[in-house]
């Protein structure tokens, strides 16, 4: 078999800071290739690389025995590479056929002429979707498609797929695989990213894993089985370096019940999930991307609604609560801090000082309604010395401030309205490891004091070492409750991943 | 008003407090096979409550009161006219015994032989005595104790609290209106009891005539009887939760038809022991998994006791799974370092180390 991708020594640094060390990969022609590993783990950082999204700092790729320098995903489309990216990169203002067609070569297209290719062309791969449908009006598998069959229009040799069936029904997924093997069978290549094991497995020929950013082990598919994978994915040994020791931690015991989660669903990403969380704890919520976790959250914190009928129920000191918007959420004591600070988390143009007065005015624990410099100064004042943020002075824009002093202005934001629970998602995603420190002693400080704490994360280490209890999440529920003291990281994987 | 539109428009959408949901079987009641592991098991056929009396376990099971002798075989002690409904001591001498009918008899002690009926009560579900005052639970006004079936399939709620003076005779009643009360203790100076139907313990407020105040709602299973551990509680729940008799619940024509129509055996709601026929409601796929029943299977009948810190909040639990063999847990109690519940599904005692002894809190 001979090589169509070929990756030699690459390295990829964001600030400084290594997201791929070091990895070389091969993919040869008309095989299928998953690449696994944690979240963090660097799956999605190379194939960027391959797919031209971004650069290497150092190393090399070469497309079809020749060394490629692709500065964008054109070219590397040029090369006959495409990728399906996890979170589709489609227009939701155009239709199914318009978004197929729209890169095309042509500086025209007639509308009737494409959406009558388009019908062919979807029927051809077996996609029920409508060619005339607006993609914003689709659901996720069926964006799904639209991406798949915009790869395979393009006529690609290498189609990258992220995470493509974290969205998708089991019909759906059952469609994707048969287009996956006659994909294989016209001799396109195929690497294959998912956190699911089992397709990984059945679908694979071969199987490589990354970890921490580095390359662990490749072989045949048939090499592998779940448990080896499982330790090839999680066997590190930066965790205690990072995260200290869990045998001098103290596992705190649970307070009264605070959330009371009940037959929760939304949609097909949070399937009739129940749990609880409780006061003085830290009750970690870790699962891989796409069990649901963050759209539990939400719901729970008013930013998203649960099915219309069977949504379940959520209940708050044992009263029933349904948010309509975050708002009453929060005068009732309930804070989300999110996972994408940039777009949801701040005001990037306004100040320390400003945006963690924001936090104030939205929990309505201030004296007066209108802005009142001198308080909102002593309230940044007394939060910059908490949570230690470095700023020139409480004037700073947030969007001057690295990644983890962001996120402690995002936290103070969401302390300083005095919540009863506190959810934080992936709270030290993108934030140096100083910042992840001290972000940890501001979460054990809010159990100390008797809040009810909910920490969900994709890096075990971290949730194994801030936890009081852990909840495993997958494809959209709870399956699963350790101890923090008796966990580990293999049995918390095993359960998320099976 | 609004509120009231809110919960109607939650009635038909069945949202909010109309929800048919559950809560979930975590934290302190993480499933745990506690009890299909006990340290030992002895059975007996009918076995229903437990009491410690002179020193020694006694159990009532059908019209007879039973001794665990040395050797572990069962001593009866004492035969009724009518079945026992439940047990108490009274003092370290006398043990307090309901009959179905709803008599009380006194064995042993400064009132042995004395009778007591209370009111119209006939369903005496538990019994708890502070000097000579007896607490007594009466689950319904309308069914006995063996028609707790019939009584939630009706959502019955006649059940009430009495205080009774040994010395007198003269009988007071606490509390009123309620959903099977099942269990009873005395916290204090304030009179603690289960209210199984509504799924919660409650206070009677001492001083406030018959003021009541929840202290733990929303429990997932049917509360039993409560006995004293350590500064804590044991909690007996003698049968779970399930979406589908939460649903039933809330369809009084399809219950009034089913009650008409279908056995006992076979109605769609909590049991002691279920599994045991393939008549029963719940069966194929939901329970089973190749011809094995799923220990998480939503089961009609579970064995399950809580201990409750002395705020009455959940610390640990003792299970049997649905595919266990201790289900229906109706007493429990602690004695000499041992935790000791009956399980009436199985007709069988077991015995197994005080948790603070040995399991400690998983909450």
């Amino acid at each position: 078999m001979n090589a169509i991708v070929e990756v030699r020594n690459v390295t990829k640094e964001y600030h400084g800071i290594p997201a791929v060390k070091n990895v070389s990969f091969t993919l040869y022609r008309g095989e299928i290739h998953a690449l696994l590993g944690e979240n963090g783990a660097g799956k999605s950082t190379l194939t960027k690389m391959i797919a031209g999204v971004v650069q290497a700092t150092s190393g090399e790729v070469w497309i079809d025995g020749v060394k490629a320098e692709m500065t964008s995903p054109s070219q590397a489309l040029n090369l006959g590479i495409a990728m399906v990216y996890q979170e589709t990169s489609l227009v939701p203002s155009l239709t199914v056929a318009q978004n197929i067609y729209l890169i095309d070569d042509k500086r025209f297209h007639r509308l009737r002429g494409i959406y009558i290719a388009g019908q062919q062309f979807l029927q051809s791969l077996n996609f029920h979707v409508d060619p005339t449908a607006l993609v914003s009006s689709l659901g996720a598998g069926q964006k799904q498609m639209v991406e798949i069959a915009r790869a395979v229009h393009h006529n690609a040799q290498v189609i990258i797929f992220d995470e493509p069936t974290a969205t998708l029904t089991p019909e759906e997924k059952h469609q994707f695989f048969s287009l996956v093997a006659r994909l294989k069978q016209r001799g396109v290549s195929i690497i294959f990213i998912s956190h699911a094991l089992e397709e990984a497995l059945t679908v694979a020929d071969r199987i490589t894993v990354l970890r921490d950013g580095q390359h662990v082990v490749t072989d045949v598919a048939s090499a592998f089985d779940r448990d080896s994978i499982v330790r090839a994915m999680v066997g590190r040994t930066l965790t205690n370096e990072l995260y200290g020791s869990r045998e001098a931690r103290r596992i705190r015991p649970a307070g009264s019940k605070v959330l009371s989660v009940q037959n929760l669903s939304m949609g097909n990403l949070v399937r009739n999930t129940s749990f609880s969380v409780f006061s003085g704890q830290v009750t970690g919520v870790f699962g891989l991307i796409g069990s649901g976790r963050t759209e539990t959250a939400k719901v729970i914190a008013g930013v998203l609604k649960r099915d219309f009928f069977h949504g379940g129920q959520v209940r708050l000191d044992g009263r029933s609560v349904r948010y309509r918007v975050p708002r009453p959420a929060v005068r009732d004591g309930i804070v989300y801090v999110t996972e994408d600070r940039k777009l949801e988390g701040f005001f990037e143009t306004m100040s320390i000082a400003e945006n963690i007065y924001l936090g104030a005015m939205a929990a309505e624990q201030l004296k007066c309604t209108t802005v009142n410099m001198s308080e909102m100064r002593a309230i940044a004042k007394e939060w910059i010395s908490t949570v230690n943020i470095k700023a020139i002075n409480a004037d700073a824009r947030v969007i001057e401030l690295s990644g983890g002093n962001q996120q402690k202005v995002v936290i103070s934001k969401a302390v300083v309205q005095k919540p009863r629970l506190i959810m934080f998602d992936e709270p030290t995603r993108g934030v140096d490891v100083g910042a992840i420190t001290e972000i940890h002693q501001v979460i054990d400080q809010l159990a100390d004091q008797g809040i009810a704490v909910m920490v969900i994360s994709s890096y075990l280490p971290e949730i194994l070492q801030i936890s009081d209890r852990i909840l495993v999440c997958r494809q959209g529920r709870i399956v699963e409750e350790f101890d923090a003291d008796r966990a580990d990281e293999e049995t918390v994987m095993y359960a998320a991943v099976h | 008003m609004i509120a009231s539109i809110s919960r109607a428009i939650d009635r038909i959408l069945g949202r909010g407090e109309a929800a048919v949901t559950l809560p979930a079987l975590d934290g302190a009641l993480r499933p745990n096979r506690a009890l299909d592991e006990a340290d030992w098991r002895r059975p007996l056929p009918g076995v229903d409550c437990i009491a410690v009396h002179k020193g020694s376990l006694v159990v009532s099971a059908g019209q007879t009161v039973y001794r665990l002798a040395a050797g572990g075989a069962w001593e009866s002690i004492g035969s009724y006219e009518a079945s026992v409904s439940c047990i108490a001591p009274v003092d370290a001498d006398s043990l307090a015994v309901a009959l179905h009918e709803g008599a009380i008899l006194i064995q042993g002690g400064r009132f042995d032989g004395r009778r007591y009926k209370i009111g119209s009560a006939k369903c005496i579900t538990a019994m708890a005595a502070s000097g000579e005052e007896l607490y007594v639970a009466n689950g319904s006004a309308s069914n006995g104790p063996d028609e707790w079936q019939t009584d939630l399939m009706q959502c019955n709620a006649s059940g009430s609290i009495w205080r009774l003076n040994l010395e007198t005779g003269v009988e007071t009643r606490l509390a009123d209106g309620l959903a099977w009360p099942a269990g009873i203790a005395i916290a204090g100076s304030d009179v603690v009891f289960s209210e199984s139907w509504r799924h919660r313990i409650v206070r009677v407020v001492s001083g406030g005539p018959r003021e009541t105040e929840v202290l733990y709602a929303d429990l997932p299973g049917y509360p039993g009887r409560l006995s004293s551990f350590g500064d804590g509680w044991w909690l007996a729940v003698f049968a779970p939760r399930s979406q589908l008799v939460e649903f039933i619940l809330r369809e009084p024509a399809y219950r009034e038809r089913m009650m008409a129509e279908v056995p006992q055996p076979f109605w769609v709601a909590p049991k002691l022991r279920s599994g045991r026929s393939y008549y029963e409601p719940l069966q194929g796929g939901a329970v089973k998994h190749l011809g094995l029943l799923k220990p998480w299977a939503p089961a009609m009948s579970r064995g399950m006791c809580v201990w409750l810190d002395a705020s009455f909040q959940p610390r640990s639990s003792l299970q049997s799974r649905a595919d266990g063999n201790t289900h229906g847990i109706t007493s429990i109690i602690d004695h000499a370092g041992e935790t000791i519940a009956v399980s009436r599904g199985d007709n069988v005692v077991v015995g197994l180390r005080s948790p603070a002894l040995g399991l400690g809190s998983s909450a």
